[in-house]
């Protein structure tokens, strides 16, 4: 029973030693603020950006630890400031770290700037050259479809107004000429063909009065609407001399270029030629077939 | 009081001198603490207020340093002036950090700006 508490005594001795020598003491809280600091520092950027700072920090921490662990008591005050330097080297190693990284943030941001500036002006530039170019060439269409649709308008119209005056006139010459001629569509082109019993005496070549009042109707309506050719034919029956007929057949085709130049005609676009009786359109045994026959044609080619 | 108790007495008033701090004044700690201080007003502490918390703590060290120099005690005045030196070398560290974030956020501004004027 003695020796059991003897055995109590000494541990219990023991335990108040330890507590005395500091072995259980409780660290003060600077020390474990500046623990603490550490670890969320190293845990922080620092690591990566500021290993310096926070190995600086690491070893204000050591001193603090070993000072505390060295003498507890004795040492206290430089204890609390080195654990006092230790927490403030954790946290500026901290801040450090966050500098760093946001530097490097800012520096990738600012290329990435620069990047998006110089893409923005490229594109900016293209984009507008596009545009530009794209509207030139849409004005161009534009001015030019509109420039041509009113000159083809205008044309057409004046085309279209020209055409129908002209064919009005000669469509009223020729009806006007229709007791003494006729009109027809051939290959060769506009056949006029004017009767000569009412353009000349019977042998002769002048033209009558009424003929060249007709035929001042014919030349406005053909200087109007304008011709490239014209060619006058002059005919007869079969009856006298050949050679007779085709000087007669002649001089009656001049009768009718003069009168028609004599209004204003181009001569240099207008032939005329006697073909005699070589081209009869009807037979030359009967009075009506000869009339028909003796007959002046114009040949008009636009 | 024999001579030998004189010397006693002396040797005793100078071990306590030493003991009560008899360290030298700490001019090399004060100019180190004092150029920390300026160093983190330079770099901008004054601008952010976490920052200029910790530079008030590094002056007020300073001071109380300057005040426990006047009484003669050289020994806590070192360590609050290493104190002050690691208030002030962390006003420092927290205004770059403020400074450099402040740069990073008006980089990410201005890139945004510039991608909403792209996509406008």
């Amino acid at each position: 029973m003695k020796m059991h508490t003897a055995r109590f005594a000494y541990a219990g001795c023991l335990a108040l030693a330890a507590l005395a020598c500091g072995g259980k003491a409780i660290p003060p809280p600077e020390l474990v603020a500046a623990r603490h600091a550490y670890e969320d520092a190293s845990a922080g950027p620092a690591t990566e950006y500021a290993p310096a700072s926070l190995d600086t920090a690491k070893q204000a921490l050591g001193e603090a630890e070993n000072a505390w662990k060295e003498d507890p008591k004795a040492k206290e005050p430089e204890t609390l400031t080195l654990a006092y330097i230790a927490e403030r080297r954790a946290l500026a190693s901290a801040a450090m770290g966050e500098a760093a990284k946001a530097r490097k943030d800012r520096i990738k941001l600012d290329e990435e700037y620069m990047e998006l500036q110089a893409k923005k002006a490229s594109m900016t530039a293209e984009e507008l050259k596009r545009v530009r170019d794209r509207l030139q060439i849409v004005s161009q269409k534009a001015a030019s479809s509109e420039a041509d649709l009113k000159k083809t308008e205008a044309e057409l119209a004046k085309e279209r107004a020209a055409r129908a005056e002209a064919e009005k006139k000669l469509t009223a010459a020729v009806a006007s000429l229709a007791e003494m001629a006729s009109v027809k569509e051939e290959a060769r082109g506009m056949v006029i063909t004017l009767n000569g019993a009412v353009l000349f005496t019977t042998g002769k070549y002048e033209l009558l009065p009424i003929a060249k009042t007709k035929l001042d109707d014919v030349a406005k309506a053909l200087q109007e609407q304008g011709f490239k050719k014209i060619v006058i034919e002059g005919h007869t029956d079969s009856r006298g001399k050949a050679s007779d007929n085709d000087l007669l057949s002649e001089r009656r085709a001049q009768s009718v270029k003069d009168h028609l130049v004599s209004r204003g005609l181009d001569s240099s676009k207008i032939q005329a030629v006697g073909l005699g009786a070589s081209r009869p359109i009807d037979s030359n045994d009967t009075p009506d077939g000869r009339a028909s026959n003796r007959r002046v044609e114009l040949i008009v080619n636009n | 009081m024999t001579r030998q108790s004189m010397f006693v007495t002396l040797v005793a008033l100078g071990a306590m001198q030493i003991a009560c701090g008899g360290a030298a004044v700490p001019h090399q700690q004060m100019s180190t603490a004092q150029a920390s201080v300026r160093a983190a007003e330079v770099g901008g502490a004054k601008e952010h207020p976490q920052a200029e918390l910790r530079l008030k703590h590094a002056n007020e060290k300073i001071a109380a340093a300057e005040a426990l120099i006047k009484e003669g005690d050289n020994e806590t005045a070192t360590l609050r002036l290493r104190e002050a030196e690691a208030d002030a070398e962390l006003a420092l560290a927290l205004a770059l950090k403020e400074q450099a974030k402040k740069d990073a956020e008006q980089a990410l501004k201005r890139i945004k700006l510039l991608m909403q004027e792209t996509q406008s």
